[in-house]
Formats: C-alpha cells, sequence, structure tokens
C-alpha cells in the first residue's frame, strides 16, 4: 500500500458519507469523491501533512457541493425549489468553517451511543436509519401516533447529539492528561 | 388583577411549547424524506429567522446523517480510482497496471470488486474482468456481445474484458439470470464449480452458490446443454426445466418447474416454495444482508411457502413468518436476529 492508497482508505468513506449529506444520489456522491481524489493526486498534494491533506479534502468535497446545488438549481428552476435551497442553506454553513460530526471521525462512536439511548428513542432511531421506515410505518409498528413518532426522533436525536459532544469531550480531555507536560 | 397575568404567562408558554414541538415535527418529517415543498418552505423560512434555529436544524440533521449505515465502498473506488487514472495517462500505464493488480490483490476476500487489467493483450495471459454484488442488492452487467446477465445478491460473474473471436466463455458463483446475445457460431457458455452450461441464445438461471447443499439451471427460452465437471455427463434442458444438484448425496433431478417464481428476483420479488427451513434462512440472508441464528430439528421439518416483495423489510418478512407459521424471533444486535421454534399457539 502506498501513501495514498492509505489516506484513500482513511478518508474516501468519511468524506462520501459528508458528500450524501448535499447529494442524496449515491453514484453522483461517489464521482464527487473521485473527482476529489484525482485532484490530490494530481497536484500531489497527498505529499503534504495529513491535517493539511483532510483540509484540502473537506474544503473540495464541500466547494463541488456547493457547485452541485448551483447546477441543480439551474436545472430543476422550479420543481423542488425549497429542497434545493434548504441544501443550499446547509452547505453554506459548513463552508464558513463549521465542523460537521462526520468530518470530526464521529463515525465509530455512533454505534455504541445509540445503544445507550433508552428503548423507546432507540427503537425509532433504528426503525427509521437502519430499517428505512417511514415516520407513518414507525407508528404503526410501534402502535402510537405519528406525532409522538416524530416528537421521539427529534429528542433522540438532541440526545444523541449531547452524548456524541460529551465522548468527544472527554477524548480530548484523556490526550491532554496523556501528552507530556511541557515543563 | 395579578391572577389575570399569570394566566397569560402559562398560556404564553404553552404556545411557545406547541410551536416548537411542531417545529420538530417538521424537521422529524424533513429528515425522514416526509415533507413536501411546501413544508420544506416553511421549515426554511424558519431557519432563516435566527442563527439559533439553523443551527439548531443543521445540529439535528448532521446527527441524522451520521447515524446511518451507508456501506463503505472505499476498496472498490480505489480499484476505481487507478483504472480511471491508467485510462486516461498514456505514460505511467505499466506503474498503473502494477498498482491496480497490488490493490486488488489485497482485497481478494468477499469485496464489491471491479477490476479491469489492461486492454492491450500482453502475451497469452487473458484479460479478465470480474464483477461482484455484495449481499444485500442485485445488479446488471451488459457484457462484451451484449449479453445482460442480472446478478442476484452475493454473486460473482468473471468474463473475458474483450472478445477474442472464440467461444463466449464467462464463470458464475451465486445465482444470475442470462439473456444470451443470439450467436450461432459463438457458443456461450457458463462455468460453475459442478457444471458448465453451454448455449447460443437463450435465456436461463443458474444457481450455484458455494454454501448452498445444491446448485441449478433453469430454462426460460431456448434451449441449453448441461455438462458436468467430473463426469462428462451432458443433458438437453427444455424450456421450462430444472436441473437440480444435489451436491451432498451427488445426485440430480431435471423436472419442470414454475419458471415464473424461480425467476422472480431479477424483478425484486422473493418467491419461495416448499423450500426447506435452512434454504429460507439462507436466502433471507443474502437477500437483506443480515445473519439469522437458529438451532433445531423442529425448525428443519417444516417446508415453506411465500412470497415477498422487494420492498418489504426484514422485520416485515419475520413478522409474517411470525404470524403464519411456527416460527419466533428475536433481534439480537443490528443485523443479526435469533429465530425460535414456537411449540403452540
Amino acid at each position: 500500500m502506498t501513501d495514498f492508497d492509505n489516506l484513500f482508505l482513511k478518508y474516501h468513506h468519511q468524506l462520501f458519507r459528508y458528500t450524501l449529506k448535499f447529494i442524496e444520489d449515491e453514484n453522483e456522491a461517489l464521482d464527487l469523491v473521485q473527482d476529489i481524489f484525482i485532484a490530490v493526486w494530481e497536484k500531489g498534494q497527498y505529499r503534504d501533512n495529513e491535517d493539511r491533506v483532510k483540509g484540502y479534502l473537506f474544503a473540495g468535497v464541500k466547494n463541488s457541493c456547493l457547485n452541485y446545488i448551483k447546477h441543480q438549481k439551474v436545472v430543476k428552476r422550479f420543481e423542488q425549489h425549497a429542497a434545493i435551497r434548504m441544501k443550499e442553506m446547509e452547505v453554506t454553513y459548513y463552508l464558513s468553517g463549521e465542523q460537521s460530526f462526520l468530518e470530526k471521525e464521529a463515525i465509530q462512536k455512533i454505534d455504541d451511543v445509540i445503544e445507550s439511548l433508552t428503548d423507546i428513542y432507540k427503537e425509532v432511531i433504528i426503525l427509521s436509519r437502519f430499517e428505512g421506515l417511514k415516520n407513518k410505518e414507525i407508528a404503526e409498528r410501534l402502535n402510537i401516533p405519528v406525532r409522538t413518532v416524530e416528537t421521539r426522533i427529534f429528542r433522540a436525536l438532541t440526545l444523541l447529539k449531547e452524548k456524541i459532544s460529551v465522548k468527544s469531550l472527554m477524548l480530548f480531555f484523556i490526550r491532554k492528561r496523556i501528552s507530556p507536560e511541557p515543563f | 388583577m395579578k391572577q389575570y397575568c399569570f394566566n397569560i404567562i402559562i398560556y404564553k408558554d404553552a404556545v411557545l411549547m406547541i410551536e416548537e414541538t411542531k417545529i420538530q415535527n417538521l424537521i422529524a418529517r424533513y429528515l425522514n424524506g416526509e415533507c413536501s415543498d411546501a413544508e420544506i418552505s416553511e421549515l426554511l423560512d424558519w431557519c432563516n429567522l435566527s442563527t439559533q434555529n439553523q443551527i439548531g436544524f443543521i445540529q439535528a440533521k448532521d446527527i441524522w446523517d451520521l447515524a446511518n449505515h451507508t456501506a463503505n465502498r472505499s476498496d472498490q473506488q480505489l480499484i476505481h480510482f487507478y483504472r480511471k487514472q491508467f485510462e486516461q495517462s498514456e505514460r505511467s500505464r505499466v506503474i498503473l497496471i502494477y498498482r491496480i493488480i497490488a490493490v486488488a490483490a489485497v482485497f481478494v476476500v468477499g469485496l464489491i470488486t471491479t477490476v479491469f487489467y489492461p486492454k492491450t493483450p500482453v502475451g497469452s495471459v487473458q484479460q479478465m474482468s470480474v464483477f461482484s454484488v455484495p449481499l444485500g442488492s442485485r445488479s446488471k452487467v451488459v457484457l462484451f456481445d451484449g449479453t445482460e446477465v442480472n446478478l442476484n445478491s452475493g454473486s460473482t460473474l468473471t468474463f473475458p474484458d474483450r472478445y477474442d473471436g472464440n467461444a463466449r466463455k464467462v464463470t458464475l458463483t451465486g445465482e444470475g439470470f442470462f439473456k444470451v446475445k443470439s450467436d450461432k457460431k459463438h457458443p456461450f457458455i457458463v462455468k460453475t464449480t459442478d457444471f458448465e452450461v453451454e448455449a447460443t441464445g437463450t435465456q436461463f438461471n443458474i444457481c450455484t452458490y458455494d454454501n448452498d447443499p445444491f446448485s441449478a439451471a433453469t430454462l426460460a427460452e431456448g434451449v441449453v446443454s448441461l455438462r458436468m465437471n467430473n463426469s462428462q455427463q451432458a443433458f438437453s434442458i427444455k424450456p421450462g426445466e430444472k436441473f437440480r444438484l444435489n451436491r451432498l448425496k451427488k445426485n440430480y433431478n431435471q423436472a419442470a418447474t414454475d419458471v415464473e417464481s424461480e425467476l422472480a428476483w431479477k424483478d425484486g420479488e422473493f418467491i419461495f416454495k416448499n423450500i426447506p427451513f435452512p434454504e429460507l434462512v439462507q436466502r433471507l440472508e443474502r437477500w437483506y444482508d443480515v445473519k439469522l441464528l437458529w438451532s433445531g430439528k423442529n425448525l428443519e421439518s417444516y417446508a415453506y411457502t411465500g412470497r415477498f416483495k422487494n420492498q418489504e423489510t426484514i422485520w416485515q418478512v419475520l413478522d409474517a413468518l411470525k404470524l403464519t407459521t411456527r416460527i419466533n424471533y428475536q433481534k439480537i444486535s443490528f443485523r443479526e436476529f435469533k429465530i425460535s421454534y414456537k411449540p403452540n399457539n
């Protein structure tokens, strides 16, 4: 494996998942990520230090997503206008420098955090995210009103966010303590 | 007077809470793709009201996006990357060929791999392409000669990249439906671990998973001949017939079958008629990419018949089985279920 291979394998999935935030079509997303790696390969940027390469990769993906969305705006001038504007708002937010959890290597932690939720929240997340059920189908399955499903999904996401943030903070704290004292 | 003010405050709070719940529900609907464009517009307006609203929505969506299991395709994509580079750059071809082969060699096991070797022949080395379909999905390839092949979950098809003018030969493990482009001069041959099927222009299905106790070939249209690998024994299969080899007992039978249900998988339907429980479990595992744990002679002694559409989730299938047969199930982890026998209702 060359350095480039390792870099590709380390960040490809993360970038792919990140792209799916703004572009739902998986094949389009894969093509877009390929183009970013081609740029990094051709310019030889992959030889830089890893933090900087990661920066190039994510910046590249965000810009390409914005361009893609702008193009969509032109192509679908009238249909799904709000949906496209919504995506544009989202990608613009991240372009301003805000980091997504997908950028912060939270992918590995999420399963444990979901496991730690109380059952009523865990089940709506599993049914909607992993089983791909619609809110109405979840309501039927659990025999509760759709509104309750929606409220639970939102509440579950809020809880997950809190738990994930705490986990990241703790990791940061531990790292801090292990690193040698400057004096 | 005081009492009156107090009431108003409570009322205001209640309105705010209702408003908040309404937005939360709207966000949950948006995330699960259930909003009309008008509703999205409403949500967008709400986001634009304040930075706090915007961040609230974006963070909820971020967690939603994080809590997902998208298949990791990085290995396949890396090979794809090198292939693209190879096609584009003339000068570094040789190095890139080695890269592709080296990378491919690292990922031999259980992968969605499309490997392409050089387009110009090197000596007598046959250039082969490998097309694999992961568990839980199905795919379709069109071969060099125009033959169409539908591949079921967990199947691999190996075929030459370029047609060398002789017989058209491909190798299959798993299940595939072949719609062979008619060419009488150049027979189309499918090799499997147990037998070879030869056709000129027909439609047939072959099911030959390595971990199944059987392998089979079903003919929809035309004529095919089937030759056993070890005995050179040959059979001619007629339309509507199925040749089934029992790998354990080493015997076979050839009989009329229900072609429609045999081929339903290629249109995203899952039909099974009188199949034993272990076979049902195998097929569900492949179809849904799940692990189904079970044990017990009781389960084995029944034959199962049923029909599912692709859209149904594994939960719905298991629920259906639970309702109609003496089966109970329990979820163990994300993609793992335990099936048990339910003695009496």
